[in-house]
Protein backbone atom coordinates (compact mmCIF):
# COMPACT_ATOMS: atom_id res chain seq x y z
CA UNK A 1 0.00 0.00 0.00
CA UNK A 2 2.86 2.31 0.35
CA UNK A 3 3.17 2.87 -2.87
CA UNK A 4 -0.18 4.36 -2.89
CA UNK A 5 1.59 7.44 -2.07
CA UNK A 6 4.77 7.22 -3.81
CA UNK A 7 5.47 9.84 -6.11
CA UNK A 8 8.26 8.05 -8.17
CA UNK A 9 5.04 5.40 -8.83
CA UNK A 10 2.99 7.82 -10.08
CA UNK A 11 5.64 9.72 -12.30
CA UNK A 12 6.21 6.28 -13.63
CA UNK A 13 2.40 6.00 -14.18
CA UNK A 14 2.56 9.42 -16.17
CA UNK A 15 5.44 8.42 -18.33
CA UNK A 16 3.31 5.44 -19.87
CA UNK A 17 -0.10 7.32 -19.71
CA UNK A 18 1.98 9.78 -21.94
CA UNK A 19 3.64 7.45 -24.16
CA UNK A 20 0.25 6.21 -24.70
CA UNK A 21 -1.30 9.55 -25.66
CA UNK A 22 0.59 9.83 -28.49
CA UNK A 23 0.62 6.33 -29.94
CA UNK A 24 -3.21 6.50 -29.25
CA UNK A 25 -3.44 10.01 -31.00
CA UNK A 26 -2.40 8.69 -34.51
CA UNK A 27 -5.04 5.80 -33.77
CA UNK A 28 -7.44 8.53 -33.16
CA UNK A 29 -6.67 10.50 -36.24
CA UNK A 30 -7.13 7.26 -38.56
CA UNK A 31 -9.98 5.28 -36.79
CA UNK A 32 -11.46 7.45 -35.07
CA UNK A 33 -11.80 10.67 -37.27
CA UNK A 34 -11.08 8.96 -40.40
CA UNK A 35 -12.64 5.21 -39.78
CA UNK A 36 -9.55 3.16 -40.79
CA UNK A 37 -9.57 0.05 -38.79
CA UNK A 38 -5.67 -0.10 -38.06
CA UNK A 39 -5.60 -3.11 -36.08
CA UNK A 40 -1.42 -3.17 -36.08
CA UNK A 41 -0.57 0.30 -34.91
CA UNK A 42 2.21 -1.36 -32.53
CA UNK A 43 3.97 -2.02 -36.02
CA UNK A 44 4.80 1.76 -36.64
CA UNK A 45 6.15 1.61 -32.67
CA UNK A 46 8.29 -1.19 -33.37
CA UNK A 47 9.14 -0.47 -36.91
CA UNK A 48 10.50 3.12 -35.69
CA UNK A 49 12.13 2.20 -32.18
CA UNK A 50 13.74 -0.56 -33.87
CA UNK A 51 15.19 1.38 -37.07
CA UNK A 52 16.33 3.87 -34.32
CA UNK A 53 18.37 1.26 -32.19
CA UNK A 54 19.61 0.03 -35.45
CA UNK A 55 21.20 2.95 -36.55
CA UNK A 56 22.89 4.43 -33.34
CA UNK A 57 23.80 1.02 -32.73
CA UNK A 58 25.04 -0.45 -35.91
CA UNK A 59 25.80 2.70 -38.14
CA UNK A 60 26.75 4.82 -35.06
CA UNK A 61 24.58 7.74 -36.25
CA UNK A 62 24.02 10.43 -33.86
CA UNK A 63 20.37 10.13 -32.19
CA UNK A 64 18.32 12.29 -33.93
CA UNK A 65 19.46 12.10 -37.06
CA UNK A 66 18.18 8.36 -36.48
CA UNK A 67 15.11 9.46 -34.95
CA UNK A 68 14.06 11.14 -37.65
CA UNK A 69 14.74 8.69 -40.09
CA UNK A 70 12.66 6.09 -37.73
CA UNK A 71 10.05 8.09 -38.50
CA UNK A 72 10.24 8.58 -41.87
CA UNK A 73 10.75 4.53 -41.90
CA UNK A 74 7.19 4.39 -40.26
CA UNK A 75 5.11 6.93 -42.55
CA UNK A 76 6.93 5.19 -45.30
CA UNK A 77 5.38 1.19 -43.97
CA UNK A 78 2.25 3.14 -43.81
CA UNK A 79 2.42 3.89 -47.11
CA UNK A 80 2.95 0.89 -48.41
CA UNK A 81 1.05 -0.44 -46.50
CA UNK A 82 -1.91 1.96 -47.40
CA UNK A 83 -1.41 2.00 -51.23
CA UNK A 84 -3.12 -1.48 -52.29
CA UNK A 85 -5.29 -1.98 -49.26
CA UNK A 86 -7.19 1.18 -49.14
CA UNK A 87 -8.94 1.19 -52.40
CA UNK A 88 -10.80 -1.72 -50.24
CA UNK A 89 -13.45 -2.20 -48.30
CA UNK A 90 -12.68 -1.69 -44.68
CA UNK A 91 -12.20 -5.33 -43.67
CA UNK A 92 -9.32 -5.67 -45.63
CA UNK A 93 -7.34 -2.79 -44.23
CA UNK A 94 -8.30 -4.43 -40.61
CA UNK A 95 -6.75 -7.94 -41.96
CA UNK A 96 -3.64 -6.63 -43.99
CA UNK A 97 -2.68 -4.24 -40.49
CA UNK A 98 -3.04 -7.57 -38.46
CA UNK A 99 -1.08 -9.24 -40.56
CA UNK A 100 1.80 -6.47 -41.58
CA UNK A 101 2.10 -5.93 -37.80
CA UNK A 102 3.03 -9.65 -36.70
CA UNK A 103 5.00 -9.80 -39.41
CA UNK A 104 7.01 -6.78 -37.75
CA UNK A 105 7.16 -8.28 -35.09
CA UNK A 106 7.83 -11.90 -36.24
CA UNK A 107 11.11 -10.59 -38.04
CA UNK A 108 12.31 -8.51 -34.91
CA UNK A 109 11.95 -11.58 -33.30
CA UNK A 110 13.82 -13.59 -35.79
CA UNK A 111 16.58 -12.04 -37.32
CA UNK A 112 18.51 -12.18 -34.96
CA UNK A 113 21.32 -10.54 -36.86
CA UNK A 114 19.13 -7.26 -37.14
CA UNK A 115 17.50 -6.77 -34.41
CA UNK A 116 18.63 -8.66 -31.29
CA UNK A 117 15.90 -11.05 -31.35
CA UNK A 118 14.07 -12.41 -28.65
CA UNK A 119 16.90 -11.01 -26.07
CA UNK A 120 15.69 -7.52 -27.56
CA UNK A 121 18.15 -4.66 -28.45
CA UNK A 122 20.54 -5.43 -25.28
CA UNK A 123 21.80 -8.04 -28.29
CA UNK A 124 22.01 -5.82 -30.91
CA UNK A 125 25.97 -5.71 -30.63
CA UNK A 126 26.02 -9.30 -31.18
CA UNK A 127 28.43 -11.71 -28.99
CA UNK A 128 28.31 -11.03 -25.64
CA UNK A 129 28.10 -6.99 -25.69
CA UNK A 130 25.49 -5.12 -24.33
CA UNK A 131 24.22 -2.44 -26.66
CA UNK A 132 23.62 1.32 -25.40
CA UNK A 133 21.55 3.19 -28.02
CA UNK A 134 20.58 6.04 -25.54
CA UNK A 135 23.18 7.67 -24.27
CA UNK A 136 22.70 10.74 -26.40
CA UNK A 137 19.35 10.44 -25.37
CA UNK A 138 20.47 10.30 -21.62
CA UNK A 139 23.45 13.07 -21.59
CA UNK A 140 20.19 15.51 -23.58
CA UNK A 141 17.82 14.66 -20.03
CA UNK A 142 20.97 15.65 -17.82
CA UNK A 143 21.25 18.36 -19.67
CA UNK A 144 17.72 19.72 -18.71
CA UNK A 145 17.65 18.29 -15.70
CA UNK A 146 19.24 21.10 -13.67
CA UNK A 147 16.78 23.61 -14.84
CA UNK A 148 13.74 20.93 -13.88
CA UNK A 149 15.75 20.36 -10.49
CA UNK A 150 15.59 24.51 -10.08
CA UNK A 151 11.96 24.71 -10.70
CA UNK A 152 10.71 22.01 -8.87
CA UNK A 153 12.58 21.78 -5.63
CA UNK A 154 12.81 18.64 -3.44
CA UNK A 155 13.06 14.86 -4.02
CA UNK A 156 10.88 15.07 -7.32
CA UNK A 157 12.94 17.58 -8.68
CA UNK A 158 16.20 15.09 -9.11
CA UNK A 159 14.15 12.00 -10.23
CA UNK A 160 15.12 11.49 -13.87
CA UNK A 161 11.89 10.03 -14.60
CA UNK A 162 9.90 13.39 -13.44
CA UNK A 163 12.01 15.43 -15.93
CA UNK A 164 11.02 12.35 -18.86
CA UNK A 165 7.61 13.35 -17.75
CA UNK A 166 7.78 16.63 -18.15
CA UNK A 167 9.26 16.03 -22.01
CA UNK A 168 6.83 13.23 -22.76
CA UNK A 169 3.89 14.97 -22.07
CA UNK A 170 5.50 18.64 -23.23
CA UNK A 171 5.69 17.05 -26.84
CA UNK A 172 2.26 15.18 -26.35
CA UNK A 173 0.16 18.58 -25.95
CA UNK A 174 2.04 20.17 -28.42
CA UNK A 175 1.05 16.58 -30.68
CA UNK A 176 -2.40 17.06 -29.43
CA UNK A 177 -3.13 20.78 -30.35
CA UNK A 178 -1.32 20.60 -33.72
CA UNK A 179 -3.56 17.71 -34.19
CA UNK A 180 -6.88 19.33 -33.12
CA UNK A 181 -6.32 21.94 -34.93
CA UNK A 182 -5.84 19.86 -38.33
CA UNK A 183 -9.01 17.66 -37.22
CA UNK A 184 -11.06 20.95 -37.19
CA UNK A 185 -9.28 22.50 -40.54
CA UNK A 186 -11.22 21.66 -43.94
CA UNK A 187 -8.83 18.52 -43.98
CA UNK A 188 -10.28 16.74 -41.05
CA UNK A 189 -13.77 18.03 -42.30
CA UNK A 190 -13.03 15.70 -45.09
CA UNK A 191 -11.82 13.03 -43.31
CA UNK A 192 -14.59 12.76 -40.99
CA UNK A 193 -16.98 12.81 -44.33
CA UNK A 194 -14.92 9.61 -45.53
CA UNK A 195 -15.62 8.37 -42.41
CA UNK A 196 -19.22 8.71 -43.10
CA UNK A 197 -19.47 7.71 -46.51
CA UNK A 198 -16.81 7.38 -49.13
CA UNK A 199 -19.37 7.45 -51.59
CA UNK A 200 -20.55 10.81 -50.71
CA UNK A 201 -17.26 12.51 -50.39
CA UNK A 202 -16.10 11.39 -53.81
CA UNK A 203 -19.34 12.23 -55.20
CA UNK A 204 -18.19 15.72 -54.25
CA UNK A 205 -15.18 15.79 -55.52
CA UNK A 206 -13.40 14.46 -52.58
CA UNK A 207 -10.19 11.61 -53.35
CA UNK A 208 -10.88 9.90 -50.73
CA UNK A 209 -8.44 7.39 -51.65
CA UNK A 210 -5.82 10.04 -51.36
CA UNK A 211 -6.85 11.51 -47.86
CA UNK A 212 -7.05 8.13 -46.62
CA UNK A 213 -3.56 7.67 -47.34
CA UNK A 214 -3.01 10.79 -45.38
CA UNK A 215 -4.99 9.93 -42.58
CA UNK A 216 -2.80 6.44 -42.39
CA UNK A 217 0.47 7.79 -42.91
CA UNK A 218 -0.12 10.85 -39.96
CA UNK A 219 -1.20 8.41 -37.75
CA UNK A 220 2.00 6.33 -38.33
CA UNK A 221 4.34 9.44 -37.50
CA UNK A 222 2.44 9.92 -34.34
CA UNK A 223 2.77 6.02 -33.39
CA UNK A 224 6.35 6.38 -34.82
CA UNK A 225 7.03 9.37 -31.80
CA UNK A 226 5.41 7.32 -29.59
CA UNK A 227 7.90 4.30 -30.18
CA UNK A 228 10.86 6.38 -29.84
CA UNK A 229 9.46 7.78 -26.31
CA UNK A 230 9.42 4.24 -25.25
CA UNK A 231 12.59 3.04 -26.67
CA UNK A 232 14.14 6.35 -24.73
CA UNK A 233 12.64 5.39 -21.64
CA UNK A 234 13.02 1.99 -20.95
CA UNK A 235 16.52 1.53 -22.45
CA UNK A 236 16.12 -1.92 -24.22
CA UNK A 237 13.19 -3.28 -25.57
CA UNK A 238 12.18 -6.79 -26.85
CA UNK A 239 9.49 -7.89 -29.57
CA UNK A 240 6.85 -8.72 -27.21
CA UNK A 241 6.52 -5.15 -26.39
CA UNK A 242 4.77 -4.29 -29.74
CA UNK A 243 2.69 -7.58 -29.54
CA UNK A 244 -1.57 -6.82 -30.76
CA UNK A 245 -2.40 -6.14 -27.32
CA UNK A 246 -0.17 -3.08 -27.51
CA UNK A 247 -2.59 -1.97 -30.43
CA UNK A 248 -5.38 -3.37 -28.44
CA UNK A 249 -4.90 -0.74 -25.44
CA UNK A 250 -4.85 1.90 -27.93
CA UNK A 251 -8.21 0.84 -29.26
CA UNK A 252 -9.54 1.15 -25.60
CA UNK A 253 -7.48 4.32 -24.49
CA UNK A 254 -9.54 6.00 -27.75
CA UNK A 255 -12.75 4.34 -26.97
CA UNK A 256 -13.13 5.40 -23.22
CA UNK A 257 -12.06 8.30 -24.19
CA UNK A 258 -14.38 8.89 -27.39
CA UNK A 259 -14.19 8.03 -31.08
CA UNK A 260 -13.44 10.72 -33.30
CA UNK A 261 -12.36 13.37 -30.07
CA UNK A 262 -8.57 14.36 -30.09
CA UNK A 263 -8.29 15.54 -26.17
CA UNK A 264 -10.88 12.19 -25.85
CA UNK A 265 -7.11 10.94 -26.25
CA UNK A 266 -4.86 11.70 -23.11
CA UNK A 267 -7.83 11.73 -20.73
CA UNK A 268 -8.58 7.96 -21.87
CA UNK A 269 -4.67 7.19 -21.70
CA UNK A 270 -4.49 8.12 -18.27
CA UNK A 271 -7.63 6.54 -17.14
CA UNK A 272 -6.05 3.20 -18.27
CA UNK A 273 -2.83 4.17 -16.97
CA UNK A 274 -4.24 4.49 -13.53
CA UNK A 275 -6.44 1.38 -14.22
CA UNK A 276 -3.73 -0.98 -15.38
CA UNK A 277 -1.10 0.44 -12.53
CA UNK A 278 -4.11 0.44 -10.09
CA UNK A 279 -5.19 -3.45 -9.93
CA UNK A 280 -0.90 -3.21 -8.15
CA UNK A 281 -3.21 -2.11 -5.39
CA UNK A 282 -5.81 -4.80 -5.11
CA UNK A 283 -4.12 -6.33 -2.48
CA UNK A 284 -7.06 -7.45 -0.59
CA UNK A 285 -9.79 -10.33 -0.73
CA UNK A 286 -10.70 -11.89 -2.98
CA UNK A 287 -7.77 -10.90 -4.46
CA UNK A 288 -4.89 -11.77 -2.32
CA UNK A 289 -6.29 -15.53 -2.46
CA UNK A 290 -4.56 -15.07 -6.20
CA UNK A 291 -0.55 -15.79 -6.14
CA UNK A 292 0.76 -12.19 -6.93
CA UNK A 293 1.74 -12.78 -10.40
CA UNK A 294 -1.76 -13.93 -11.30
CA UNK A 295 -3.04 -10.95 -9.92
CA UNK A 296 -1.05 -9.05 -13.00
CA UNK A 297 -3.94 -10.55 -15.30
CA UNK A 298 -6.80 -8.96 -12.91
CA UNK A 299 -5.71 -5.84 -14.45
CA UNK A 300 -7.10 -7.22 -18.21
CA UNK A 301 -10.14 -8.40 -16.27
CA UNK A 302 -11.03 -5.11 -14.94
CA UNK A 303 -10.11 -3.32 -18.01
CA UNK A 304 -12.37 -5.53 -20.14
CA UNK A 305 -15.34 -5.47 -17.52
CA UNK A 306 -14.90 -1.49 -18.23
CA UNK A 307 -15.00 -1.44 -21.91
CA UNK A 308 -18.47 -4.07 -21.23
CA UNK A 309 -20.10 -1.28 -18.91
CA UNK A 310 -19.05 1.66 -21.30
CA UNK A 311 -20.43 -0.11 -23.97
CA UNK A 312 -23.50 -0.42 -22.25
CA UNK A 313 -23.94 3.00 -20.65
CA UNK A 314 -21.89 5.27 -22.38
CA UNK A 315 -20.96 3.79 -25.85
CA UNK A 316 -19.95 7.46 -27.00
CA UNK A 317 -17.02 7.66 -24.14
CA UNK A 318 -16.47 9.77 -21.61
CA UNK A 319 -15.98 12.75 -24.34
CA UNK A 320 -17.68 11.57 -27.39
CA UNK A 321 -21.08 12.90 -28.70
CA UNK A 322 -24.10 9.75 -28.43
CA UNK A 323 -24.76 11.71 -31.84
CA UNK A 324 -21.48 10.79 -33.64
CA UNK A 325 -21.38 7.68 -33.20
CA UNK A 326 -20.40 5.50 -35.85
CA UNK A 327 -19.34 2.14 -34.57
CA UNK B 1 -30.70 21.84 -80.30
CA UNK B 2 -28.16 19.51 -82.46
CA UNK B 3 -26.18 22.24 -83.59
CA UNK B 4 -24.89 22.91 -80.66
CA UNK B 5 -22.49 20.81 -79.13
CA UNK B 6 -23.82 18.42 -75.99
CA UNK B 7 -22.13 19.70 -73.05
CA UNK B 8 -22.79 15.36 -72.08
CA UNK B 9 -23.17 12.70 -74.42
CA UNK B 10 -23.54 9.19 -73.68
CA UNK B 11 -22.75 6.59 -76.63
CA UNK B 12 -23.88 3.18 -76.68
CA UNK B 13 -23.48 2.78 -73.34
CA UNK B 14 -23.72 -0.89 -72.23
CA UNK B 15 -23.61 -2.03 -68.38
CA UNK B 16 -24.14 -5.82 -67.65
CA UNK B 17 -24.00 -7.19 -63.82
CA UNK B 18 -23.85 -11.33 -64.53
CA UNK B 19 -26.85 -12.21 -66.00
CA UNK B 20 -28.87 -8.93 -66.38
CA UNK B 21 -28.17 -6.40 -69.02
CA UNK B 22 -29.11 -3.19 -66.75
CA UNK B 23 -28.27 -0.83 -69.33
CA UNK B 24 -28.28 -2.43 -73.10
CA UNK B 25 -26.70 0.36 -75.78
CA UNK B 26 -27.93 3.70 -74.62
CA UNK B 27 -26.77 6.65 -76.13
CA UNK B 28 -28.56 10.16 -75.81
CA UNK B 29 -26.89 13.76 -75.56
CA UNK B 30 -27.78 16.58 -73.18
CA UNK B 31 -27.66 20.58 -74.49
CA UNK B 32 -25.79 22.85 -72.20
CA UNK B 33 -28.08 25.19 -70.12
CA UNK B 34 -31.02 22.44 -70.84
CA UNK B 35 -33.32 20.52 -68.21
CA UNK B 36 -33.62 17.04 -69.37
CA UNK B 37 -35.27 14.67 -68.09
CA UNK B 38 -34.57 10.76 -67.90
CA UNK B 39 -37.69 8.69 -67.45
CA UNK B 40 -38.85 5.64 -68.07
CA UNK B 41 -40.75 2.13 -65.61
CA UNK B 42 -39.48 0.59 -62.97
CA UNK B 43 -35.97 -1.38 -63.66
CA UNK B 44 -35.18 0.34 -67.23
CA UNK B 45 -31.32 1.15 -65.69
CA UNK B 46 -32.13 5.03 -65.39
CA UNK B 47 -29.94 4.84 -61.91
CA UNK B 48 -27.65 2.21 -63.81
CA UNK B 49 -26.85 4.48 -66.43
CA UNK B 50 -26.49 7.43 -63.79
CA UNK B 51 -23.90 5.89 -61.66
CA UNK B 52 -21.82 5.13 -65.07
CA UNK B 53 -22.16 8.60 -65.76
CA UNK B 54 -20.66 9.82 -62.40
CA UNK B 55 -17.71 6.98 -62.50
CA UNK B 56 -19.24 4.73 -59.62
CA UNK B 57 -19.72 2.03 -62.11
CA UNK B 58 -17.61 1.08 -65.17
CA UNK B 59 -19.61 0.51 -68.53
CA UNK B 60 -18.44 -2.64 -69.98
CA UNK B 61 -18.43 -0.53 -73.88
CA UNK B 62 -19.37 2.93 -74.89
CA UNK B 63 -18.42 6.24 -74.47
CA UNK B 64 -19.41 8.70 -72.11
CA UNK B 65 -17.99 12.25 -73.05
CA UNK B 66 -18.58 15.97 -71.16
CA UNK B 67 -17.43 18.89 -71.91
CA UNK B 68 -15.35 17.36 -74.87
CA UNK B 69 -13.64 14.56 -72.37
CA UNK B 70 -14.10 11.43 -71.94
CA UNK B 71 -15.13 10.80 -68.16
CA UNK B 72 -15.83 6.67 -69.27
CA UNK B 73 -13.47 5.17 -66.92
CA UNK B 74 -12.90 8.31 -64.81
CA UNK B 75 -13.30 7.99 -60.96
CA UNK B 76 -16.08 9.67 -59.29
CA UNK B 77 -14.03 12.54 -57.57
CA UNK B 78 -12.61 13.38 -61.25
CA UNK B 79 -15.56 13.66 -62.62
CA UNK B 80 -17.25 16.13 -60.04
CA UNK B 81 -14.08 18.11 -59.96
CA UNK B 82 -14.97 18.77 -63.55
CA UNK B 83 -17.67 20.28 -62.63
CA UNK B 84 -20.32 16.91 -63.23
CA UNK B 85 -22.14 16.29 -59.60
CA UNK B 86 -24.91 13.98 -58.78
CA UNK B 87 -27.19 13.33 -55.74
CA UNK B 88 -28.35 10.00 -55.14
CA UNK B 89 -31.75 8.36 -54.96
CA UNK B 90 -31.18 6.99 -51.47
CA UNK B 91 -29.75 10.57 -49.69
CA UNK B 92 -26.18 10.19 -48.49
CA UNK B 93 -26.68 12.74 -45.99
CA UNK B 94 -23.12 12.86 -43.73
CA UNK B 95 -25.70 11.80 -40.77
CA UNK B 96 -22.93 12.88 -38.05
CA UNK B 97 -22.09 15.88 -39.61
CA UNK B 98 -23.83 19.26 -39.09
CA UNK B 99 -25.80 20.65 -41.96
CA UNK B 100 -23.83 23.04 -42.68
CA UNK B 101 -20.76 20.84 -42.49
CA UNK B 102 -22.87 19.25 -45.55
CA UNK B 103 -23.15 22.03 -47.44
CA UNK B 104 -19.53 23.59 -46.40
CA UNK B 105 -17.94 20.10 -47.19
CA UNK B 106 -18.85 20.67 -51.12
CA UNK B 107 -17.47 23.89 -50.96
CA UNK B 108 -14.60 24.66 -53.77
CA UNK B 109 -11.11 26.01 -53.69
CA UNK B 110 -10.87 25.93 -50.03
CA UNK B 111 -7.25 25.46 -49.60
CA UNK B 112 -7.61 23.69 -46.65
CA UNK B 113 -8.16 21.10 -47.71
CA UNK B 114 -4.69 20.26 -47.93
CA UNK B 115 -3.10 19.27 -44.50
CA UNK B 116 -0.03 21.56 -45.24
CA UNK B 117 -1.69 24.64 -46.21
CA UNK B 118 -3.49 24.12 -42.95
CA UNK B 119 -0.58 25.75 -41.49
CA UNK B 120 0.92 27.60 -43.95
CA UNK B 121 -1.48 29.98 -44.69
CA UNK B 122 -3.75 30.02 -41.78
CA UNK B 123 -5.52 33.22 -43.32
CA UNK B 124 -6.32 32.22 -46.68
CA UNK B 125 -8.05 28.89 -45.23
CA UNK B 126 -10.13 31.10 -42.58
CA UNK B 127 -11.15 33.49 -45.35
CA UNK B 128 -12.20 30.71 -47.66
CA UNK B 129 -13.82 29.12 -44.95
CA UNK B 130 -15.74 32.77 -44.07
CA UNK B 131 -17.04 33.06 -47.66
CA UNK B 132 -18.37 29.43 -47.90
CA UNK B 133 -19.87 29.81 -44.57
CA UNK B 134 -21.97 32.37 -45.97
CA UNK B 135 -22.63 30.91 -49.49
CA UNK B 136 -23.56 27.98 -47.67
CA UNK B 137 -25.90 29.55 -45.00
CA UNK B 138 -27.70 31.05 -48.44
CA UNK B 139 -28.10 27.42 -49.82
CA UNK B 140 -29.46 26.53 -46.56
CA UNK B 141 -31.82 29.31 -46.44
CA UNK B 142 -33.21 28.73 -49.27
CA UNK B 143 -33.92 24.98 -48.67
CA UNK B 144 -34.90 25.95 -45.87
CA UNK B 145 -32.70 24.75 -43.90
CA UNK B 146 -31.32 27.42 -42.36
CA UNK B 147 -32.66 26.93 -39.31
CA UNK B 148 -31.30 23.30 -38.86
CA UNK B 149 -27.85 24.29 -39.69
CA UNK B 150 -25.96 23.32 -36.73
CA UNK B 151 -28.05 20.04 -36.00
CA UNK B 152 -26.50 16.35 -37.15
CA UNK B 153 -27.53 15.82 -40.34
CA UNK B 154 -29.00 12.44 -39.16
CA UNK B 155 -31.94 14.39 -37.63
CA UNK B 156 -33.58 15.56 -40.81
CA UNK B 157 -35.95 13.82 -42.42
CA UNK B 158 -35.83 11.82 -45.36
CA UNK B 159 -37.58 15.09 -47.62
CA UNK B 160 -35.11 17.32 -45.56
CA UNK B 161 -32.19 15.05 -46.85
CA UNK B 162 -32.69 15.17 -50.50
CA UNK B 163 -33.04 19.21 -49.98
CA UNK B 164 -29.71 18.99 -47.97
CA UNK B 165 -28.29 17.02 -50.82
CA UNK B 166 -29.28 19.39 -53.44
CA UNK B 167 -27.87 22.28 -51.83
CA UNK B 168 -24.56 20.09 -51.16
CA UNK B 169 -24.36 19.95 -55.22
CA UNK B 170 -25.52 23.21 -55.76
CA UNK B 171 -22.60 24.09 -53.52
CA UNK B 172 -19.85 22.69 -55.40
CA UNK B 173 -20.24 25.33 -58.30
CA UNK B 174 -21.00 22.73 -60.87
CA UNK B 175 -21.22 23.22 -64.75
CA UNK B 176 -24.25 19.92 -64.68
CA UNK B 177 -26.14 18.98 -61.73
CA UNK B 178 -27.63 15.10 -62.35
CA UNK B 179 -30.58 14.80 -59.87
CA UNK B 180 -32.03 11.10 -58.88
CA UNK B 181 -35.70 11.56 -57.91
CA UNK B 182 -34.83 14.85 -56.28
CA UNK B 183 -38.78 15.43 -55.44
CA UNK B 184 -39.24 11.99 -53.82
CA UNK B 185 -40.44 12.51 -50.41
CA UNK B 186 -40.35 15.90 -50.18
CA UNK B 187 -43.29 18.09 -49.71
CA UNK B 188 -45.50 19.71 -52.52
CA UNK B 189 -45.16 23.09 -51.71
CA UNK B 190 -40.84 22.56 -51.57
CA UNK B 191 -40.73 20.36 -54.53
CA UNK B 192 -42.45 22.93 -56.28
CA UNK B 193 -39.78 25.90 -54.63
CA UNK B 194 -36.99 23.32 -55.83
CA UNK B 195 -38.21 23.18 -59.30
CA UNK B 196 -38.52 26.74 -59.43
CA UNK B 197 -34.53 26.99 -58.04
CA UNK B 198 -33.55 24.42 -61.01
CA UNK B 199 -35.05 26.90 -63.64
CA UNK B 200 -33.82 29.97 -61.92
CA UNK B 201 -30.49 28.74 -61.74
CA UNK B 202 -30.48 27.65 -65.35
CA UNK B 203 -32.05 30.86 -66.65
CA UNK B 204 -29.39 33.04 -64.38
CA UNK B 205 -26.17 30.70 -64.83
CA UNK B 206 -26.72 28.22 -67.59
CA UNK B 207 -26.20 25.74 -65.12
CA UNK B 208 -27.53 22.14 -66.68
CA UNK B 209 -30.03 19.93 -64.78
CA UNK B 210 -30.62 15.98 -65.90
CA UNK B 211 -32.89 14.47 -63.66
CA UNK B 212 -34.40 11.27 -63.17
CA UNK B 213 -38.04 11.68 -62.09
CA UNK B 214 -41.39 9.70 -62.07
CA UNK B 215 -43.90 12.26 -61.31
CA UNK B 216 -44.77 13.32 -65.00
CA UNK B 217 -46.56 16.75 -64.12
CA UNK B 218 -43.06 17.51 -63.01
CA UNK B 219 -41.48 16.12 -66.31
CA UNK B 220 -43.66 17.98 -68.09
CA UNK B 221 -43.91 21.47 -67.03
CA UNK B 222 -40.06 21.85 -65.96
CA UNK B 223 -37.89 19.85 -68.03
CA UNK B 224 -37.14 21.13 -72.17
CA UNK B 225 -36.18 17.57 -72.99
CA UNK B 226 -37.03 14.45 -72.12
CA UNK B 227 -35.22 11.00 -72.69
CA UNK B 228 -37.07 8.07 -72.12
CA UNK B 229 -35.52 4.67 -71.21
CA UNK B 230 -36.74 1.19 -71.32
CA UNK B 231 -35.27 -2.80 -70.80
CA UNK B 232 -31.49 -0.66 -70.72
CA UNK B 233 -32.38 1.35 -74.15
CA UNK B 234 -33.39 4.68 -75.27
CA UNK B 235 -36.26 4.49 -76.68
CA UNK B 236 -37.90 7.98 -77.39
CA UNK B 237 -35.96 11.48 -76.78
CA UNK B 238 -37.42 14.77 -77.84
CA UNK B 239 -39.49 17.68 -76.40
CA UNK B 240 -42.44 16.96 -73.56
CA UNK B 241 -45.32 17.37 -75.95
CA UNK B 242 -43.40 14.98 -78.73
CA UNK B 243 -42.78 12.55 -76.18
CA UNK B 244 -46.04 12.11 -74.26
CA UNK B 245 -47.50 11.44 -77.44
CA UNK B 246 -45.09 8.45 -78.69
CA UNK B 247 -47.12 5.35 -78.86
CA UNK B 248 -43.48 3.19 -77.62
CA UNK B 249 -43.37 5.38 -74.40
CA UNK B 250 -47.10 4.49 -73.75
CA UNK B 251 -46.27 0.78 -74.56
CA UNK B 252 -43.08 0.61 -72.51
CA UNK B 253 -45.11 1.86 -69.39
CA UNK B 254 -48.33 -0.18 -70.04
CA UNK B 255 -46.97 -3.19 -71.63
CA UNK B 256 -48.11 -3.80 -75.20
CA UNK B 257 -51.02 -5.02 -73.89
CA UNK B 258 -52.45 -2.15 -72.17
CA UNK B 259 -55.52 -3.40 -70.39
CA UNK B 260 -53.44 -6.51 -69.11
CA UNK B 261 -50.66 -4.52 -67.11
CA UNK B 262 -51.48 -1.75 -65.52
CA UNK B 263 -50.14 -1.55 -62.43
CA UNK B 264 -47.73 1.81 -62.88
CA UNK B 265 -50.94 3.58 -63.45
CA UNK B 266 -49.67 6.39 -61.51
CA UNK B 267 -46.32 7.16 -63.75
CA UNK B 268 -48.48 6.68 -66.86
CA UNK B 269 -48.25 9.93 -69.10
CA UNK B 270 -51.20 11.65 -70.01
Amino acid sequence: MSQFLNAAFWTFVGIEAGIYTIFALGLQIQFGVTGLLNFGHAAFMAIAAYTMAILVVKVEMPLWQASLLAIGAAMLFGLLIGLPTLRLRADYLAITTIAFAEIVRYIALNESALTGGPQGTIALAGGNQIAFYNSSWQSFQGAIQDPVARLFPGELGHDPNFTMLLIIWAVALVLLAVAHHAVRSPWGRVLRSIREDEDAAAALGKNAFSYKLQALVVGAGLGAIAGLFYAFQFSFFSPPDFAPLTTFFAFVIVIIGGVGRIWAVPIGSVIFGIIFAGTRFFTFPPFSWLASADRAYVRLIVIGLILIGLMAFRPQGLLGKKEELTI
Amino acid sequence: MSDVAPILAVEDVRKRFGGLVAVNGATFNVAPGSITALIGPNGAGKTTLFNNVSGFYRADSGRITFLGHRIDGSTPHRIAQRGLVRTFQLTKALTHMSVLDNVMLAGPDQPGEHLWRVYVQPRGVRRREHELRTIAMELLRFVKLDGHAEAYAGSLSGGQRKLLEFARALMSSPEMVMLDEPTAGVNPTLAAQLLDYVLELRRDTGMTFLLIEHDMEIVMSVSDRVVVMSEGRVIAEGTPDVVRRDPKVVDAYLGTHADTSAEEGGDVPE
